[in-house]
């Protein structure tokens, strides 16, 4: 289960023709792909794509009734290479993931399907994790179409722009035997707002056609001859094929003013903040209405080079954006006007930063110098005027706040056991894979050395097979696991005899991406099969040391990792640390505990606190824990400095700062408190029994230390 | 000019409810005759990052006359918002720097504070100048809507996004009437009571543009009793010391007498009014006697240390059953079970026992074995519980063997030499001595925690030579207390030490 449910929007998935979609971009993709006629649709979920996934794997009658087949890809190159259905049959198939990461790992298969061609559309829906809110390395998809040759769409970032360029994007890849993708950004994807749909198609041609007719054509496969063939293939009809389509649909758009000078060229998915800048500027309205002629494209690769010439030829000087390096763009269009003789200037990068995203005040400073350079008499108050804005910089003294691990994540004990065990035996490698274990990077852990890619955690440790007297730790999630670490990593080490440990966080889901299921999860699936469990997988492989711990009993984990790291056993080791994800388990559990309440039920719900008279405010507890709930507060003790340590109401009682008090030898000042709601007659009599007594010694109590008392009745 | 959207910039932190923020002023705006366009960059911002939600609304009214789509942005363009609506205090100071906050701006921020995980881990207090940063953002606002939303999400028993959403409703910022603001969270369908009170409670804090929820500290005046025989004559002793120093003594006073009796208040006051006469030789006077005063403190958390005895104590205390009632949020009348976790180690049992005994048996390896087979892995205990309550509740009468055990042996050899040091400097160096003094500070926690702070005390005791020759001592000795106080390995302070020309110290220990 992922950890949002997608019911309402499944039945957005249902609008026939003419009723208005209201909703997230990724979704109005998804509905566009059921307006095309799709037969197929697969991929690998992450930000900022997961909700196309989770959207489908909710939506698993509509799929059936309209025969589209869905998978949840065991990796990116997995969903690859699903296009190949579309190489010899005239089916349509989408794909999606993060990029540029899951475009790296899907690259050999999209380098084969672009190589084959295809027959049947084939479209790549990358979710362009680039600028703020990125957490993957800062670089372009645009070099993955240019190597292999497929066509990048970066349409207008509104809902109508970019379901109208799925559509045409289908058409484009049958029109040039070419897969295309279709690029979007990371707030594209998020993007609330509305189209006008269509009726689902069912494919006239589908699935069950193709494999009960198979078709076979040798010069489709990958292989002398052919592969000769297919280059030449490409540049001489699938490429000219492709412009001939761009130009004849105009998926490119020339807007603004039909003559000047000076124009600009901008991508489609960066219109909307050019827009803007130019409103700033005092150059255009809110409703795109300007001078300066524009053209914009929703087409990045390949330029459509006689529009290039036409919109370029009249003009001094063109502004151009185009968000990130190398400046591909760039570069093809100064090689074409160059080719043309035509004179006009390109200012990109020039004006523009190298790197970086183009946000709103990027491209405004950026407009600004364009225009006082080459437009001086376009400049007015309002280009000239800086925003008005005033104050001190706070920049030193508003905190920095990382991603950390969630309230009762059971992936803190993990790392807080790995602390311990450095503190006994000093410090030792760890590399890193991706996933929300990640956040062992930052404070207050700072544990980690190296990521190398999902899945790739113990294989970036493969270097260290010297004979030394300190192991190495490798990390990998259990969603890595399956998409290739149980190959990657744990095949890897036991072929090659490593003697280092790995960790598997074992949280039973795709956590990071969403909480989608995997092959380990433990719930039932109606649709996919689960409860795989990793430690048969990897003693499958011929690991034989091999412990499963439970993340939150710290003291185990820390005894077994520092078994792990001393043991005189040669031979790969293996943790398979378990403990289901805290933000899904709070998900179902919550509500159910609720209920139970309502209902009248005997219900426990534990949580934890500090006592603020025994604490003494080092906040070693939160050096070793860094849970959000885990918080400080004021001290009220007149005599101490520093603020105590205080658990806020947001704890959901996992426990693991009690066992690090324990674990660590810290401090007595943590307490376990259970509440009891609706008590059963044994539990009232126990406690009233239990307040009698014990109230009892504590009035008498009481009164000895009044005895002493200032008289302030405290 | 021609029509321009609303914009709206919402800055959260992951997991506090931006998004449902956000989707809810998308539905009002909708019902209110509005295209809404939305976005975010959620992505691991989700696990407790700070993030930006972005909302524009444009008039339907002027899109029908144009007969055009508006072009709306993707981004808050610095000097270019509306209305921030910050979740958090900081993350209104975080909407300053990006320069989304201008004379035209209207803000709506909550005055509670989340800490970010660099504050919580400094080992003393790392907490940013919250009020620093206010000030600075309410400068720069045009409007400022400031109140604690979260405690009135928690009055109301509404999410806190119901109370921001009400917040902007009441402010008028927007044109959306307040009915569609309402009928939203109705159709949002989950629970509505509770978030219409969110909602109500937020409408009128911003409508009233003050603080409503402004402390009210005025708690009934208790009436206020004499002072018990037993203590009434050492009060009037701390009636005779320096008056700046009273308050501090006082409570040191009241921490002595509590952690054992009057007596050892009489010992309290004595070493005080020892100090108090140092000071005023020392030309205390014109320094408001901060020496008397620092003592009174630091010489009180001295004398009064955290041993077993003290910590089952508090934790068996009337007082402390009220306090975590409150602290759990548990109902009236409602049963709550409470467990300690208690991980005494050998030395800790010694504590009582006299010297002697206590060093033998400190120096026998078989006793730890023992002692850490059946403590090894710490306790659970159930103070709520009658086993458990007169477990804590037997150790804590055992406050009458201290004077006699070894714990109170060292602590109290410690404390004299401390004051020796202290009192030896104050003619010399008064501010000197005040540092001397305020190093206490650096010993405090249990276990581990301890004897870190203990070894650094001693590491910058023995390093005191040095610190004097420096050319301000005072100074000097201060950077070597905040560097202990830097990191748990003691990296920086022995960077400190050594840049003082203290190696022959880091050596010696």
């Amino acid at each position: 289960m992922a950890e949002r449910s997608f019911a309402a929007e499944v039945e957005d998935l249902k609008l026939g023709s003419g009723e208005v979609f209201r909703g997230e971009g990724i979704l109005a993709v998804t509905k566009a792909l059921l307006q095309s006629g799709v037969s197929y649709v697969g991929g690998y979920q992450g930000a900022p794509i997961s909700h196309l996934m989770d959207v489908l794997a909710d939506a698993q009658d509509i799929l059936s009734s309209l025969g589209v087949h869905f998978e949840a890809s065991a990796s990116e190159a997995a969903a690859a290479a699903m296009l190949a259905a579309s190489v010899n049959h005239p089916l349509r198939g989408a794909v999606t993931w993060k990029s540029t990461v899951g475009t790296n790992v899907a690259s050999d298969a999209l380098a084969n399907v672009a190589s084959s061609g295809v027959r049947g559309g084939a479209l790549i829906i990358v979710g362009e994790d680039y600028g703020e809110g990125s957490s993957i390395m800062q670089e372009r998809s645009h070099a993955f179409a240019m190597k292999s040759q497929m066509w990048l769409l970066d349409p207008r970032p509104n809902l109508e722009s970019i379901v109208a360029m799925v559509h045409r994007g289908f058409e484009l890849s049958e029109a040039s035997n070419t897969p295309v993708m279709l690029e979007l950004r990371i707030r594209a994807c998020h993007l609330y707002g509305s189209f006008v749909a269509k009726d689902n198609v069912r494919p006239a041609y589908g699935l069950k056609d193709a494999m009960e007719n198979p078709t076979r054509d040798y010069s489709r496969v990958v292989l002398p001859p052919s592969n000769f063939v297919h280059e030449i293939e490409k540049i001489d009809k699938r490429w000219p094929a492709a412009v001939d389509f761009v130009k004849k649909f105009r998926l490119n758009e020339f807007l603004g003013g039909k003559s000047g000078d000076i124009g600009i060229i901008v991508q489609g998915g960066l219109y909307n903040t050019l827009n803007r800048a130019m409103e700033l500027a005092g150059v255009a309205d809110a409703f795109g209405r300007t001078q300066i002629p524009i053209y914009c494209l929703n087409v990045t690769y390949p330029l459509i080079e006689d529009e290039v010439r036409g919109f370029c030829l009249d003009k001094r000087a063109v502004l151009l954006i185009e968000e990130g390096q190398p400046e591909y763009i760039e570069q093809a269009i100064n090689s074409i006007l160059r080719n043309a003789d035509i004179q006009a200037k390109i200012f990109g990068k020039e004006v523009l930063p190298r790197a970086g995203e183009y946000t709103s005040g990027v491209v405004l400073e950026g407009l600004r110098g364009f225009i006082k350079m080459h437009a001086p008499q376009l400049s007015n108050e309002r280009a000239a005027s800086k925003p008005d804005i005033v104050g001190p910089d706070l920049t030193k003294i508003v905190p920095q706040r990382p991603a950390g691990f969630c309230t009762g994540c059971p992936e803190r004990p993990v790392f807080t056991a790995m602390k311990l065990v450095e503190k006994e035996i000093g410090k030792f490698h760890v590399s890193c894979d991706i996933g929300c274990h990640l956040f062992s990077i930052l404070p207050p852990f700072d544990i980690g050395n190296t990521t190398m890619g999902y899945g790739l955690g113990w294989a970036g440790a493969s270097a260290f097979g010297a004979d030394a007297r300190r192991r190495t730790v490798a990390v990998m999630g259990d969603g890595g696991f399956w998409h290739n670490g149980l190959t990657s990593g744990v095949g890897n080490a036991v072929f090659n005899k490593s003697d280092n440990v790995l960790v598997i966080i074992d949280n039973g889901y795709s956590a990071a991406t969403g909480g989608q299921d995997i092959l380990s999860s433990r719930a039932e699936n109606r649709t996919k099969s689960t409860n795989n469990p990793i430690a048969a997988a990897v003693r499958g492989v011929g690991v034989k040391w091999v412990e499963e711990v439970h993340t939150y009993d710290v003291g185990r984990m820390k005894r077994v990792l520092k078994d792990a790291m001393t043991t005189t056993l040669k031979g790969p080791k293996i943790i398979i640390a378990q403990a289901e994800c805290m933000l899904n388990r709070q998900r179902r559990e919550k509500p159910q505990r609720d209920k139970a309440i309502r209902e009248g039920r005997r219900v426990v719900r534990a949580r934890y606190g500090v006592d603020p008279d025994t604490c003494t405010g080092d906040h070693s507890c939160i050096r070793l824990s860094g849970c959000p709930s885990l918080t400080i507060k004021d001290n009220p003790d007149p005599l101490r400095d520093d603020p105590v340590a205080y658990v806020n109401n947001d704890c959901v009682g996992c426990g693991v700062c009690g066992e690090n008090a324990h674990a660590a030898v810290l401090c007595p000042s943590f307490y376990r408190a259970e509440l009891i709601y609706n008590p059963s007659g044994a539990d009232k009599f126990l406690w009233r029994l239990r307040c009698a007594i014990i109230g009892f010694f504590q009035r008498a109590a009481d009164r000895r230390r009044m005895r002493f008392s200032f008289g302030e009745g405290s | 000019m021609s029509a321009r959207p609303v914009r709206i910039a919402v800055m959260a932190l992951g997991g506090q409810g931006g998004g449902v923020l956000a989707e809810w002023i998308v539905k009002a705006g909708e019902r209110a005759g509005y295209v809404a366009q939305s976005t975010s960059v959620p992505g691991v911002a989700q696990r407790t990052g700070a993030t930006i939600y972005y909302v524009e609304l444009f008039p339907q009214a002027e899109i029908d006359s144009v007969g055009a789509s508006p072009i709306l942005a993707l981004m808050p363009a610095p000097g270019d918002v509306d209305i921030v609506i910050a979740a958090e205090l900081m993350e209104a100071g975080r909407a300053l720097n990006r320069g989304f906050v201008t004379s035209a701006t209207t803000l709506i921020a909550s005055t509670h504070r989340i800490f970010a995980i660099g504050e919580k881990i400094a080992m003393s207090d790392g907490r940013q100048d919250a009020q620093a940063v206010r000030q600075a953002v309410e400068a720069a606002a045009g409007r400022g809507i400031w109140f604690d939303m979260e405690r009135a999400a928690e009055e109301s028993g509404a999410v806190i996004s119901a109370v921001m959403f009400g917040a902007l409703a009441g402010s008028g910022a927007t044109p959306i009437p307040r009915a569609a603001f309402e009928e939203t969270i109705r159709s949002a369908g989950r629970a509505v009571e509770r978030n219409l009170t969110g909602f109500a409670s937020g409408f009128d804090a911003s409508m009233s543009e003050t603080n409503a929820f402004a402390s009210t500290q005025n708690k009934a005046a208790r009436s206020a009793p004499q002072p018990a025989p037993a203590v009434a004559p050492l009060l009037t002793r701390v009636g005779d010391l320096p008056a700046n120093a009273q308050a501090m003594a006082r409570e040191g006073l009241k921490r002595v007498v509590d952690f054992q009796d009057p007596r050892y208040g009489s010992v309290y006051l004595d070493r005080l009014e020892e100090i108090a006469s140092v000071d005023r030789g020392a030309g205390g006077e014109t320094r408001r006697f901060a020496l008397t005063a620092a003592v009174a403190k630091y010489l009180a958390l001295a004398m009064a240390y955290d041993d077993v005895v003290r910590v089952a104590d508090l934790k068996t205390r009337s007082s402390r059953f009220v306090r975590f009632r409150e602290d759990v949020r548990a109902a009236d009348g409602q049963i709550v079970r409470v467990w300690e976790y208690m991980h005494p180690r050998l030395e800790e049992a010694c504590d009582l026992l006299p010297p002697a005994l206590a060093r033998s048996i400190l120096s026998t390896s078989a006793a730890r074995k023992i002692f850490d087979a059946v403590f090894g892995k710490g306790r659970r205990v159930a103070t709520t519980n009658l086993s458990g309550f007169f477990l804590l509740n037997a150790l804590a009468s055992l406050k009458f063997l201290r004077r006699g055990g070894l714990r109170f042996d060292v602590e109290n050899e410690r404390t004299v030499r401390w004051l020796e040091l202290v009192k030896a400097n104050a003619a010399g160096d008064y501010a000197l001595a005040c540092e001397i003094a305020s190093l206490q500070r650096l010993i405090k926690g249990y276990g581990e925690t301890h004897e870190r702070g203990l070894a650094n005390y001693r590491l910058i005791i023995a390093a005191l030579d040095q610190v004097k020759a420096a050319p301000s001592p005072a100074q000097a000795l201060a950077r070597l207390r905040d560097s202990a106080l830097k990191d748990e390995d003691g990296v920086a302070l022995r960077a400190a030490l050594s840049k003082l020309g203290g190696n022959s110290a880091v050596a010696a220990a």
